[in-house]
């Protein structure tokens, strides 16, 4: 094939940087070295990108014997700020048969071929352009291991790889073909038999062992996964193929031995990335596309495996929670309301009560600040579970905090700290404080180290009381700082299962609202009791999408501040 | 949406910028007034001249109210109990007493001390003397709120409900001793912000002292009125050990241990890795990766349990100990990010130099990233046990009923049912203390690396 170009060798010259640098253009050398076979004639060309045309000087081309030219050509230095793009095309005369061609788009952006092969310049990852396909290049082997991988592996003698990709892919037809392509149908049907009993006309009874969906659905989901990952085995084992055929003309030196060193160095990441995806993999990628595809079945209390067969719906949960529904649909808006409430409350609370803790604590009078900050770490070093749990039996109707409050005479009956929608809610918030204070303490006492002292320092020349201090320097900075962390504590937040569950356990019960969800539930908790207690997995499921669209559109908001913050720099 | 939310954003600051136009003359004029000479006067004897006022109102009013009718000022007082011979309601009268004779005695040690010395350094000691006086007459003032009912009612003087029973004066008498503490708090240089975090401290040691001290009740009961208990035992500790019938604490205890150090050892090296990874590597599909873990993690976490918890049994491990410790440690891939940020801001020139020496990509993580990410290690292996240790949802979900194989969490849970929490409140309590105190010890011992991975995630 056109072996030619890859005796084609560019050099950037190093001393294009040293051009005058008041002229508006940029010169820059590029050292070519042709092939004989290209003929005398060696042509230069730019040809544009684009809508709006580059201004390039014409290419010069010094012969300097041997093989070697040099050319020259005119860049405009601020080609990158416009966003401009030429293509600079080389060819050998006019019958062009052989061209390779480069796009530019910067003044750095030259390259530096050798032997066919982009290689990563100091300053932009060069792309050779090719012109041509991959099924004129390459012979039967290598086309062979299109379909039937490691051929051309094997061929080379490189039989690890080769036997290796060939034994996944038979190990992948063996699974489609006794499993896969069965459970692909089964998770399109989700099952057709009842399970039941039928009299034959002989008048005996026999037992169908129907179909299970659950089983059904969540095989399908593993086949999927099984799917998506050999195609990206299969694009791997590509891949592989491409760089052998390159090895091979170059005639580059293989060993095993390199091979393996080399996933100790270069292909270290592969080894390192295997065990954790495989992790994120089996435990939460597959289940998680099992629930979601969960939220679009009707896979509740009345359809329950292996009794029953449950079946696609569409989007009819969704319809079910946002009105169609008028029982599911009043409790899941006074539920995603209340979440929100509860949120926004305990977010702002625990903040600024943090921040006023970290602020009489940072004070330089207060010594003994080890021993406060220790009483109040106390709250995070404790399992949330035991702590919550506690409290939960203080506060109850029978509870200590009731029985001291009528000991001394504060009340004459217990009050209703759990058991009554309004107060629970005010409960839970300010329980939440005694978790959720010294956290945020410690991340604004760090915050508040942090501030340039200088500030403070002028601020007293300038005369400010503490109040302002506060007002004008300590506020906008810790605000500046900590607007994604506030962002990230709403959501996890709106996910806070502990406080509530161990607290008051959703409750107290309510007649108002449907499917056991009570007075202080979130939809998290609710989400919980539904798949537990009730076992309606599907609108179970469809709750948990839609908790993620709201964190989702949060992190967004996290995400554009977070990118403007670099922008700004600091505050 | 970009455009919507800058122009609310834009909208948003113009009506603010508006407000802040309209107040603008009356703050500057404000501004003035409160750096005026005149206004710091009257701020320095305003304050002093609330606490005389409450002072003088302490005095006069009536301080205890009766059902009958009657009510007693302060004096009055001392002729309602001198027929009785009762502890509490003299214990009432001399806190009452001393709260409202001693503050007289600081203002006239402030008046004297404004205008009859000109160096103020020597008051200092005195001041601060006086300040710490004044706070634990207000906590003592305070604390006579539990005497008043049973007091009453041991004299038969009518009792009941508090609340009816204490007059304005009282209210009064607080608030005047807890401004003169911080008056003189403020003259004798010390911090006020000691009382604030005196009192929050009391408030958050409330709970666990309670527990504390209910883990050493004698009587088993859940039902008590009274925080420091009447009989001290370690029963509940030892009747958690032995008594195995229903409970198997001890087994609870080694399980949740085991599963904790194995899922810590899991996580941390699987956190480690795939930060160094992302930290360090360039691949092709890098972003798509961290895009996925992004999109993975606002999922809510327990949403997939159930499907968790089929895959498990498919496996073959379910409602056992090795399945609890995968499904901890397989996702915890996902909480690269706060280690990943630190790996990034170790310097790549160490790696380059080390490159070029010839060191391996494996050889630099053991040599340079490992030693170097050491707090954050720290900060993940603490964080990585104390993640199990605490957990309920998964081991709820994930053990059923297979009682030998439970956690803490879900003994320490079942023991608070309705059927088990009289007879086992001070056993559950004991247990609580024994879970919570060797991980607290850790934890505030490696406190330091644990702030250094918070404010990591500040950062971002």
């Amino acid at each position: 094939m056109n072996k030619e170009q890859e005796n084609l060798n560019v050099e950037q010259d190093e001393t294009a940087d040293a051009v005058a640098q008041e002229s508006p253009t940029k010169t820059v050398t590029i050292h070519l070295h042709k092939n004989y076979s290209w003929g005398d004639e060696l042509k230069v060309d730019t040809e544009c990108i684009g809508d709006s045309p580059v201004e390039v000087g014409n290419p010069i081309i010094e012969d300097d014997g041997d093989g070697w030219c040099t050319v020259k050509i005119a860049v405009p230095k601020d080609i990158k700020q416009q966003k401009k793009k030429f293509r600079l095309v080389i060819s050998d005369g006019d019958n062009a048969q052989n061209k390779v061609a480069k796009t530019v788009s910067s003044t750095k952006d030259l390259w530096l071929a050798k032997n066919g092969k982009a290689k990563k310049n100091a300053e932009a990852v060069i792309k050779y352009e090719k012109n041509h396909f991959f099924w004129n290049e390459h012979d039967g082997f290598e086309k062979a291991s299109l379909f039937v991988l490691g051929v051309s592996h094997i061929k080379n003698k490189r039989y690890f790889e080769g036997i290796m990709f060939l034994l996944v892919e038979i190990a992948f037809f063996v699974f489609m073909g006794f499993y896969g392509v069965k459970s692909i149908i089964n998770l399109c049907t989700l099952g057709t038999v009842v399970q039941g009993r039928y009299q034959d006309a002989e008048g005996y009874w026999h037992t169908v062992e129907g179909d299970n969906s659950m089983t059904m659905l969540l095989s399908g989901v593993i086949t999927l996964a099984v799917i998506a990952l050999a195609v990206l085995f299969y694009l791997f084992a590509f891949k592989s193929n491409l760089r052998l055929s390159e090895a091979v003309r170059n005639n580059e030196k293989y060993s095993f031995k390199a091979f393996v060193k080399s996933f100790a160095n270069k292909r270290l990441y592969i080894i390192m990335l295997i065990i954790p995806l495989a992790g994120v993999l089996i435990f939460t990628i597959i289940p998680l596309i099992y629930m979601i595809l969960i939220a679009f079945t009707n896979y509740d209390a009345n359809h329950q495996p292996p009794g029953q067969l449950f079946d696609w719906v569409g989007f009819q949960n969704f319809f079910y929670l946002f009105g169609q529904n008028a029982n599911f649909a009043s409790t899941f808006w006074r539920l995603l309301l209340w979440t929100l409430v509860w949120a926004f409350f305990s977010t702002f609370t625990c903040f600024f009560g943090g921040m006023g803790l970290a602020m009489l604590i940072k004070n330089n009078r207060v010594k003994g600040k080890v021993i406060f900050r220790t009483i109040f770490v106390l709250t995070i070093a404790i399992p949330s579970f035991i702590s919550l749990l506690s409290i939960g039996t203080m506060l109850q109707r029978d509870g200590v905090v009731n029985m001291l409050l009528m000991k001394y005479g504060f009340t004459s009956e217990p009050l209703p700290f759990l058991t009554d929608t309004t107060w629970a809610r005010a409960t839970v918030i300010i329980v939440n404080l005694w978790i959720g204070v010294p956290i945020s303490m410690l991340i604004t006492t760090g915050i508040l180290l942090n501030i340039p002292s200088d500030l403070f320092e002028s601020a007293k020349i300038d005369g400010a009381g503490p109040f302002m201090v506060f007002r004008k320097i300590i506020l906008p900075y810790i605000m500046f700082v900590c607007t994604p962390y506030l962002i990230n504590a709403f959501i996890s937040n709106i996910n806070n299962f502990n406080v509530i569950y161990f607290l008051t356990g959703g409750g107290p019960a309510s007649l108002d609202n449907f499917k056991g969800a009570g007075g202080t539930d979130l939809l998290v908790t609710w989400l919980y009791k539904l798949t537990v207690d009730n076992r309606d997995y599907s609108y179970a499921s469809a709750i948990g999408i839609i908790i993620f669209l709201i964190s989702a559109g949060l992190s967004l908001i996290v995400l554009r501040r977070s990118s403007s913050f670099k922008n700004e720099g600091s505050f | 949406m970009k455009a919507v939310f800058s122009k609310a954003k834009s909208a948003f600051v113009k009506a603010f910028e508006k407000i802040e136009e309209f107040f603008r003359p009356l703050s500057i004029k404000l501004g003035a007034l409160v750096n005026s000479r005149g206004f710091k006067y009257f701020k320095k004897f305003f304050f002093w001249g609330l606490a005389l006022l409450m002072l003088i109102l302490a005095v006069s009013l009536p301080i205890v109210k009766l059902n009958d009718g009657k009510s007693s000022t302060l004096f009055g007082f001392f002729g309602l109990i001198s027929g009785h011979n009762n502890g509490q309601l003299t214990y009432i009268a001399v806190a009452d007493l001393l709260c409202a004779v001693l503050p007289i005695a600081g203002i006239i040690f402030f008046l004297v001390e404004e205008f009859a010395f000109k160096n103020k350094k020597h008051i200092y000691v005195v001041s601060k003397i006086l300040g710490i006086l004044y706070f634990v007459l207000s906590y003592m003032l305070l604390s006579t709120m539990l005497c008043y009912k049973s007091g009453l009612e041991g004299a038969g003087l009518d009792g009941k409900f508090m609340l009816s029973q204490v007059g304005f004066a009282y209210f009064a008498l607080l608030i005047a001793d807890f401004i003169l503490a911080i008056l003189f708090f403020k003259r004798g240089r010390l911090a006020a912000s000691y009382i604030v975090l005196i009192t929050l401290s009391i408030i958050w040691l409330f709970p666990l002292l309670f527990i504390v001290f209910t883990s050493f009740r004698a009587e088993r009961g859940f039902y008590t009125d009274s925080f420091i208990p009447d009989k001290w035992s370690f029963d509940a500790y030892i009747r958690l050990f032995t008594d195995t019938s229903i409970f198997q604490f001890g087994r609870w205890f080694g399980n949740t241990l085991l599963v904790s150090a194995a899922t810590c050892v899991l996580s941390t090296c699987i956190i480690v890795m795939i930060s160094f990874v992302l930290s360090r590597f360039n691949f092709a599909s890098k972003k798509k990766l961290i895009m996925g873990f992004l999109i993975m993690g606002m999922f809510p976490g327990f949403m997939s349990m159930i499907a968790i918890y089929y895959i498990i049994k498919g496996i073959g491990l379910s409602q056992s100990l090795f399945a609890l410790i995968l499904c901890y440690s397989g996702g915890s891939a996902a909480g690269y990010y706060i280690v990943k940020g630190f790996i990034d801001t170790i310097p790549k020139d160490i790696d380059e130099a080390a490159m070029i020496d010839g060191a391996s990509q494996l050889q630099i993580f053991f040599r340079i990233i490992l030693p170097l990410a050491k707090p954050i290690l720290i900060y993940t292996v603490l964080t990585s046990f104390m993640a199990p240790w605490g957990d309920y949802i998964f081991a709820s979900v994930i053990m059923g009923d297979n009682y030998s194989s439970y956690t803490v969490a879900l003994g320490l849970y079942m023991m608070l049912q309705n059927s088990y929490i009289n007879s086992w409140y001070t056993s559950f309590a004991a247990g609580a203390v024994i879970v919570a105190v060797p991980i607290s010890i850790l934890f505030i011992a490696l406190n330091k690396y644990y702030v250094e991975g918070l404010s990591g995630s500040v950062k971002g």
